[in-house]
């Protein structure tokens, strides 16, 4: 099976390749094709290599060294283990699904931006492909910064539009902010321990003192706070919402903001050595979870709310790694890519109905036009508000009981996150399914269901999202937890929290009742009186997310801007431009006066050169000799 | 050996030649067949040792160092004549002369690559010299060639004074002429005077032969004043062959200098790249920036001889073909200019964008831009300096800050060809100039990517 | 002192004063004649040095036939004293010292020389300037270097052909 790992990531890379040079001459149906070919065929094999993984454990699979110095060797190798082929399967399909729907959610667009449309979404997959599978943090590395380039290539996908533009600037900026702690981990890792690779590195973890332990995490944990959305580097995320819809599935569900999941997941034997860092991954979690809760409850763009609320969810997920329980945070990063993608393409799909309409305001009482998607988006929205048996509230119920088991105050926030999460969901899905429609007529006249190649994806997601719990079944509901298991080979078994079960069932019975009393208290509100106002005070605040994008503008981008152009104005022109200048200036200068000495005369050469041996001879005779030299003269 | 015998029977050959044609052209191409018949048998040495049997007393010594740097003059020489071979004909009424002094030159360097003993020393360099005061001074009607000439030949006959006083002294004080048994009977332990002042006299008379600073003065005016056609000719192929020279000498018998050889070689290093680098900055005649650059670059290749290990043999070599190849090319396109000035060039690009190009490549392989020849053959001298003597950093940071002044002259005709306004007029241009100019621009890029794909040949 | 050191001093003393009288005469033929006699001079050493042969064709080709060529070439041309070009009197100053200084330096540096201090030249002994043995070591040891100087020559004279002959 070793033999057809190269291949997961190839097949993107093919599409890439023909769609981004073939743009101008392929039509869009063989764009279609090809793009949404490549990625089913990297699912297909990601499938076989799962199964594989599943039967015969995992495998490292070098093909080159990548960097050969002195006595670093970082080898370009692949890692299929549990995590990774678990990943995989995520990232093509979903991604697959999210190829599939953009066939028809893209069909305006010009053939050649539709050849550059499918060529980045194969590159996003491609660079995540590349994260996940890469058996060091170098190749992780290589994806994470092709991740975050095609994140800023597709949210700026619009680029006649400034907005659009300045929100793919910030997301990149963003990134790399976290890059940066990403990158001076490594180089602390390859510093201590010689290697970046997996294995050696978690062999070898024990020798590292536990302030090294410590940075690394940290540092990791920057990184994963830019990729993944977390206090305080969160804010690219709900504005990414400038890319074409499935692109923001694309980032929310399957890829990107997963990337820091994975990542400390991976590391996980790095995390359980450090107490200080998962208590910050916890703490900032949780923060996460409730800011992003709060600010969605006012939000009235319905990609807005669902960016929000994914900021949220990678909350749980980072509170689920905090508390150690790793295996419930990838099992809720699979639920969340399910559900997720669900809700935004729903989402998308009732943007194309409403053309192009975000504001749900002006929607209402969708129910009827359009039916696959309401019925999928509902499905999407009880599976993400925790209530049982949809998927969400397995992979939810086992973070928040290691959280209870850590600290019973993390788990009674994260029940109040849980029901905001509960309440703006469905005030979500009343505002804009249930009551009377609030658009132009023209819209009214023109509403319709989205094509198949929209709904099937929907369907299928919908599906996935009501069973895809079923495989983190726990154990006191009489389940075996076959994730849990399958995963056990790679991450560290979670401190079982052995609270008793009649404890568990108290927690489950308690969270699940807060979601379903704030849904029932959600349509009740909103299915027949939206808001229609602006808010005003406390919903004000909440409405201009905190005026966080305010403070960091006038705290961080202002000051900058302002020394910046102090440099500009001041420092360069006077100090740096009159050094460089006057360099030019003092050499033209030295050039003019050394040209006299050439004055053509050979008699003044050989006077010259007749000067220059004598002070070599002297310089020569200088050790010691010159004084003899001198004595002897006279 | 058989290059040496080979080269001085084909300048007989040459001399011959202009007694059965007249047609220029034919002589040109009878030069380009006996400088192929020369590359075969200089190669045909490197795998059979033996093919004339000479009892040879030591005096000359056939390593893979010598032979290589051949092969890399022999293919220096042959690219110039195929390039550059239809104006060496119109500088004058002698075209098959020129050509045997040119082979003549080669036997000369042909011996600096492989003298073992200070007579073919100063036989090789005179053998080189001679033949060159009479192609400076081959432009017999052009009052600045017949000046360049005498200049050369008098500055040249002071320094051969200098190199025999040194020749001297050192016999002097070993009675040999035999460099291993020069060193062996001169060691360090009975440190005398006339044996490293001896050294010290050649040293001056190398550098001289190198133009490095104080002992350039020659170069811009020789330079200047001689044919462009001979000018490339004497920058490229008989400068490396001065260093190769320099560097057989010195890399043997650079400790028994003494201590204050660390002092001198740095000041003339950084003496020769000042005067080389800021003088060529002010020049308004691409020629003479030409001259001043070639200075600026033996600047660079003096770091041979400040260390020696594998990184400077091979970078000296590595060096010597880069910078051949680069310069020939300028100089192939410089000849076919008709104004010499800066100005001269303007709008280039326009006119002839593949001359332009190609121009560009070897401008910027001569500045030391990566993925040219000229950035590996700067790296190698500059690392092999810092890799036996880390002192020597400073002196590195001052060869690379020059190396960035070197920048502004040469982008100067980079920046006229491509963003000035101009006619550039030229003489005709054929299809084979061209043909010739894109293989030598290949052939920096290749070096420049891999410089191992040349110096592979070294270890052959 | 013995007469082979009175005849040492007596052509040593020559030589200077002789090579002195080229560079002060102002007439180039009394010049050219002065350095016939720094010839005859070194001839002389040579000579004490047991170097017959080298002192015979240093007389013959030097001061025989170069010189005599010399002295042709400027009575030909006519060059006198004031056809001499005037040169800067600082200049001269300037070479006349520095020329002065490097002549200091290197006699006093061979004086120093540890290597030949203590020596005499060896007189009488030593026969290898005698004709018979030079032309074996000759056309022996030295026979690569003395064919290839056939090469400097050739090509000399192929240059004396380009510049030489008319167009």
């Amino acid at each position: 099976m070793n033999k057809l790992v190269y291949l997961v990531p190839l097949f993107p890379l093919i599409g890439f390749l023909i769609n981004g040079l073939g743009r101008k001459s392929l039509s869009k149906s063989l764009i279609s094709i090809i793009g949404c070919a490549s990625v089913l065929a990297s699912f297909v094999v990601s499938v076989i290599l799962f199964f594989d993984v599943k039967a015969n454990g995992a495998t490292v699979v070098d093909y080159f060294n990548f960097i050969n110095l002195d006595s670093l060797k970082i080898a370009f190798a692949f890692q299929i283990d549990a995590l990774s082929s678990l990943f995989l399967l995520i990232i093509t399909g979903v991604g697959f699904l999210i190829h599939l729907y953009s066939t028809a959610y893209m069909h305006d667009e010009e053939p050649q931006h539709f050849g550059r449309y499918f060529a980045y979404l194969n590159l996003f997959i491609f660079s995540m492909l590349l994260l996940v599978m890469g058996a060091n943090y170098v190749i992780m590395f290589i994806g994470w910064e092709g991740v975050g380039l095609c994140s800023y290539l597709l949210i700026g996908f619009w680029f006649k539009n400034d907005n659009y533009n300045y929100a793919a600037k910030k997301a990149f900026v963003m990134n790399r902010i976290g890059d940066l702690g990403f990158l001076l981990a490594v180089f602390w890792l390859i510093e201590k321990l010689g290697t970046a690779n997996y294995a050696d590195v978690f062999a070898h973890a024990s020798s590292l003192s536990s302030f090294d332990v410590t940075a690394i995490t940290i540092l990791l944990f920057v990184g994963a706070m830019g990729k993944s959305a977390q206090i305080p580097l969160y804010t690219w995320l709900p504005d990414a919402m400038a890319g074409p819809t499935p692109v923001s599935a694309l980032i929310h569900a399957a890829t990107m903001v997963t990337a820091g999941i994975y990542m400390i997941a991976r590391s996980n034997v790095l995390y359980s050595m450090s107490e200080v860092t998962m208590n910050l991954v916890s703490i900032i979690g949780l923060a996460t979870a409730l800011f992003a809760a709060t600010i969605a409850l006012k939000q009235n763009d319905i990609k807005k709310v669902l960016a929000y609320s994914t900021v949220s969810q990678l909350g749980y997920m980072f509170l689920g790694l905090g508390v150690g329980a790793y295996t419930g945070a990838v099992f809720h990063v699979m639920t969340h890519a399910f559900f997720k993608a669900l809700l935004f393409l729903g989402a998308g799909s009732v943007i194309q109905a409403m053309h192009h309409e975000q504001d749900i305001r002006k929607m209402g009482g969708l129910k009827k036009q359009l039916p696959i998607t309401h019925i999928t988006f509902l499905i999407g929205c009880i599976a993400i508000s925790g209530i049982p048996p949809f998927s969400g509230f397995f992979s939810k119920d086992e973070i928040l009981a290691a959280a209870f088991a850590k600290n019973p105050i993390y788990w009674g926030l994260g029940v109040a996150g849980a029901a905001m999460t509960a309440f703006y969901m469905f005030r979500l899905y009343a505002t804009t399914f249930l009551g009377t429609f609030r658009g132009t007529e023209d819209q009214q006249h023109h509403l319709h269901e989205s094509p198949s190649a929209m709904t099937i994806p929907l369907i299928v997601l919908a599906l996935l999202s009501v069973i895809g719990g079923f495989v983190g079944v726990p154990e006191i509901l009489g389940g075996h937890h076959s994730l849990h298991n399958f995963l056990s080979s790679v991450l560290t078994t979670e401190v079982a929290h052995e609270s008793a079960k009649n404890t568990e069932y108290l927690l489950m019975g308690i969270s699940v009742a807060v979601a379903a009393i704030a849904i029932i208290f959600a349509i009740n509100k909103f299915s027949k009186k939206p808001e229609l106002e602006d808010a005003t005070g406390f919903g004000k605040l909440l409405e201009n997310k905190w005026y966080v994008d305010e403070l960091y503008d006038s705290i961080i981008v202002k000051p900058n801007t302002a020394k910046g152009k102090f440099l500009k104005n001041i420092f360069e022109k006077n100090i740096i431009d009159a050094a460089v200048n006057g360099v030019g200036r003092m050499i033209n200068y030295s050039s003019r006066q050394l040209r006299l000495i050439q004055s053509g005369l050979v008699s003044g050469y050989i006077l010259f050169m007749v000067l220059a041996i004598i002070v070599m001879v002297l310089i020569w005779v200088n050790d010691g000799y010159i004084y003899k030299f001198f004595y002897n003269l006279f | 050996m058989n290059a040496i015998i080979l080269s001085a029977l084909l300048g007989v050959v040459m001399m011959f030649a202009s007694v059965f044609t007249e047609n220029k052209i034919a002589i040109r191409n009878i030069a380009i067949f006996g400088l192929l018949i020369l590359l075969a048998s200089n190669l045909l040495n490197i795998y059979t040792p033996y093919s004339f049997n000479v009892d040879l007393h030591n005096m000359l010594r056939f390593d893979s160092f010598g032979l290589f740097f051949n092969s890399i003059a022999i293919v220096s020489t042959l690219l110039y004549v195929i390039l550059s071979g239809s104006d060496i004909v119109k500088v004058g009424n002698y075209p098959a002369e020129y050509f045997a002094l040119i082979f003549f030159v080669l036997c000369g360097v042909t011996i600096l690559s492989s003298y073992n003993s200070l007579l073919m020393l100063f036989l090789g360099v005179e053998i080189m010299s001679i033949p060159l005061y009479i192609l400076t001074g081959s432009d017999k009607k052009n009052l600045k060639s017949n000046e360049a000439s005498l200049k050369y030949f008098l500055m040249g006959a002071f320094s051969t004074g200098i190199m025999l006083m040194g020749i001297a002294l050192l016999y002097g004080a070993s009675g040999n002429f035999n460099l291993e048994m020069i060193r062996e009977k001169t060691s360090i332990a009975e440190f005398g005077i006339l044996a490293p002042l001896g050294l010290l006299l050649i040293f001056i008379s190398l550098a001289f032969k190198v133009s490095a600073a104080p002992f350039h003065f020659w170069t811009p005016d020789v330079y200047d004043g001689a044919p462009s056609v001979f000018t490339s000719f004497m920058a490229t192929i008989v400068k490396t062959a001065g260093f190769i020279a320099f560097v057989k000498l010195f890399s043997l018998r650079m400790a028994d200098l003494g201590p204050s050889y660390a002092i001198i070689l740095p000041v003339i290093i950084i003496a020769t790249l000042l005067v080389g680098n800021i003088t060529a900055v002010f020049q308004q005649s691409v020629k003479r920036m030409l001259a001043y650059s070639s200075i600026a670059q033996a600047g660079f290749m003096l770091f041979a001889l400040y260390t020696s290990n594998d990184l400077s043999t091979e970078g000296i070599l590595l060096y010597a073909a880069a910078y051949s190849i680069a310069t020939i090319g300028i100089f192939g396109i410089l000849i076919k200019m008709k104004d010499y000035t800066f100005d001269g060039y303007n709008g280039l690009a326009k006119k002839q964008p593949l001359v332009a190009a190609t121009n560009t490549v070897f401008l910027l392989s001569l500045a030391g831009i990566p993925l040219t020849a000229g950035f590996f053959a700067k790296y190698y001298m500059l690392a092999s300096a810092l890799k036996s003597n880390g002192s020597a950093l400073w002196l590195v940071i001052v060869a690379v800050l020059f190396a960035a002044v070197s920048v502004y002259y040469y982008f100067r005709v980079i920046q006229a060809m491509y963003f000035k306004d101009g006619d550039a007029e030229t003489t005709e241009i054929d299809g084979t100039f061209k043909f010739v100019l894109v293989v030598l621009a290949l052939l920096i890029i290749l070096i420049g990517i891999n410089p191992s794909i040349l110096l592979r040949w070294y270890y052959f | 002192m013995s007469a082979i050191q009175i005849i040492f001093w007596f052509l040593s003393a020559l030589a200077i004063v002789s090579a002195l009288m080229v560079l002060i005469s102002k007439n180039p033929v009394h010049s050219v004649l002065w350095l016939i006699m720094v010839f005859f001079a070194i001839s002389g050493h040579y000579i004490l040095l047991n170097a017959q042969f080298l002192a015979i064709v240093n007389l013959i080709v030097y001061a025989g036939a170069i010189m005599v060529l010399f002295l042709f070439v400027i009575m030909l041309m006519n060059l006198n004293n004031e056809s001499e070009p005037q040169k800067n009197v600082w200049m001269r100053l300037a070479g006349a010292v520095s020329g002065g200084c490097l002549l200091m330096i290197l006699v006093s540096l061979v004086r120093q020389a540890i290597e030949i201090n203590n020596k005499v030249a060896e007189m009488k002994v030593g026969d290898i300037g005698l004709i018979g043995n030079l032309g074996k070591a000759l056309f022996k040891d030295y026979l690569v270097p003395f064919e290839i100087s056939s090469v400097l020559f050739l090509s000399a004279m192929v240059g004396a052909i380009v510049i030489g002959k008319k167009n």
